[in-house]
């Protein structure tokens, strides 16, 4: 993962299991959202079938992500991923 | 309006705006209720080359709360896919559409219905059921009414659904009432009014002649009950539903340009509209918290309960119509609270206040349109609803003819306070106080059968 942007296909190649693969490898913490008025009845999460996900990191300091794929949003937290992220984007 | 455009982000998201919700027991057929959920509200029926549709990327669902918890027991998805059958042409249609697989219709629309049970249980009750096409003119589609007939769908399973163009049943005298609260027959005796004008005058109906997209579903009554039982009486808390919709968006949308079929959108559904009761959002909401309103489930209504309690409208009213609301302004300067419209609004009337009706499901506070099932339908229908004297109407449920605008002045007004306070005299303006209309100002004609709103006018006929 060198280039990352939201909305470039780069972000969207990425399989569920590589963000998760990413994420384990630095020890990130790993929740599943649950905020009022985002969970509908009836949606599932996508399987890891080369669907497209995306990538936000919502607090950079923290390194706070939420990663969107299918139905669903899981939240991670890696503070090194983001300030490789920042370099790339040469924010950092 | 009832719900058209009625929070700042929704009116600029029409296609996922929802303007009205019916709920009531289907006149004809008794043993059902009907529900119809509007979307795409003020459709110029002359809207060619790119007739109105349903969103493919928006989640459309009925929801029907029997246990009065503000959550949902049922509730009934709807997902749209729209299917392009000749790429060369800029034509809605390139000849006349005589049926629903016509090869001169050329952008048709079809849909999804899915059951989710009380768990969360998803049931896709049918897969590819198709929309009608817009009524474009009668060149174009020569039998329309046959058209539309053709698009209402039996499913295995009990239940009747149509999606599909319908002309707006609603009616509002909308250019007065946003214009400082006039109301024409009355508008001599407004404050500002009566420097203007020398008499009253006749109301117009700002939503005539304009079409609206709208999922109707007929379902069997024991469907929607708690108990599933056929049979219920009046009396019994089994017998009352409360009915909400709403719409939903992905939370991320990717969008790639000249690559349209790579656009992304993933995530959890975020609810972008919500309607249960017509004129909450519009008129009780404060419009910092319109946006917000629209994202919530009403299990968390009790958080706008203070809005109901203490409505604006009811200050406003003695001021706008100097001398007419005595009673009521002193009833708000005592800043009682407005037990009567918490009732009617977020948890029902209970039994003993309204001979024979009640549509209480309990303490919890949640705006549903609530509807006892076990009421009969009125075999003439008042449109003054429950406040005259027919309880087959609003606020039990909501008819197409009932003219909430009318009973939900009134009932602001203070009409309905001896409900809950045997003292209280209301003003003699808010027992004669209305909009001045009807669904005689509606020129479409609703029907006798499903889906009740009338056929969509159609666009050589209606060029304005």
């Amino acid at each position: 993962m060198s280039h990352v942007q939201y909305g470039n296909r780069a972000v969207s190649r990425l399989s569920r299991r590589r963000v998760i693969t990413i994420a384990a490898t630095v020890g990130v913490g790993v929740s599943a959202a649950s905020v009022a008025g985002l969970s509908v009845a009836g949606e599932r999460p996508a399987k890891d079938d080369g669907a497209p996900l995306v990538i936000s990191l919502r607090d950079a300091k923290k390194g706070t992500f939420d990663v969107f794929s299918g139905g669903s949003k899981v939240t991670l937290t890696d503070a090194k991923l983001a300030a490789r992220l920042l370099k790339a984007v040469k924010r950092g | 309006m009832s719900s058209h455009r009625e929070a700042p982000e929704i009116s600029k998201d029409p296609v996922a705006d929802s303007s009205d919700l019916y709920a009531f027991v289907s006149p004809d057929l008794p043993d059902t209720v009907t529900l119809i959920a509007n979307y795409v509200p003020l459709q110029l029926p002359a809207s060619g080359p790119n007739f109105f549709e349903f969103g493919d990327d928006v989640l459309y669902e009925i929801h029907i709360d029997s246990n009065g918890d503000g959550r949902p027991d049922l509730t009934y998805q709807f997902r749209f896919r729209t299917e392009l059958r000749n790429d060369k042409t800029f034509l809605y249609n390139t000849g006349p559409i005589d049926s629903l697989d016509s090869v001169n219709w050329n952008r048709r629309q079809f849909y999804s219905v899915t059951k989710v049970d009380a768990h969360g249980k998803a049931t896709v009750l049918a897969a590819k059921l198709q929309c009608p096409p817009c009524n474009v003119g009668p060149l174009s589609i020569p039998n329309y009414g046959k058209l539309a007939n053709d698009a209402v769908h039996k499913l295995k399973t009990g239940e009747k659904v149509f999606a599909g163009q319908r002309a707006d049943a609603f009616f509002v005298d909308l250019g007065a009432i946003f214009d400082l609260g006039t109301l024409r027959p009355f508008e001599d005796k407004h404050l500002i009014g009566k420097t203007l004008f020398k008499g009253p005058a006749k109301a117009i109906n700002a939503t005539n002649q304009l079409n609206v997209h709208s999922i109707a579903i007929q379902v069997p009554t024991h469907l929607v009950r708690r108990d599933g039982t056929k049979k219920v009486r009046g009396r019994d808390p089994g017998a009352v539903i409360g009915v909400w919709t709403s719409a939903s968006r992905r939370q991320v949308q990717v969008r790639q340009g000249d690559k349209k079929n790579d656009d992304i959108e993933v995530g959890p559904q975020v609810q972008v509209s919500r309607l249960g009761n017509p004129l909450f959002n519009e008129v009780i909401v404060p419009m910092a918290q319109k946006d917000l309103w629209n994202s919530l489930p009403p299990s968390e209504d009790k958080r706008f309960a203070g809005f109901v309690s203490q409505p604006e409208l009811a200050s406003l009213l003695p001021v706008l119509y100097p001398g007419l609301f005595n009673n009521l302004a002193a009833l708000n300067k005592k800043k009682t609270p407005r037990v009567d419209l918490l009732a009617i609004l977020l948890t029902g009337i209970p039994d003993g206040l309204v001979k024979d009706f009640q549509n209480n499901t309990g303490a919890i506070q949640a705006d549903m349109l609530r509807l006892n099932t076990a009421i009969a339908p009125a075999k003439v229908e008042n449109k003054f609803g429950v406040l005259g004297g027919d309880v087959a109407g609003f606020p039990n449920g909501r008819r197409i003819a009932d003219d909430v605008v009318s009973i939900s002045l009134r009932a602001i007004a203070g009409a309905t306070v001896p409900l809950v306070d045997a003292k209280f005299k209301p003003d003699a303006a808010a027992t004669a106080v209305e909009q001045g209309l009807s669904i005689k100002d509606v020129s479409a004609k609703p029907l006798a059968h499903f889906p009740y709103l009338p056929l969509p006018l159609d666009g050589f006929d209606n060029p304005s």
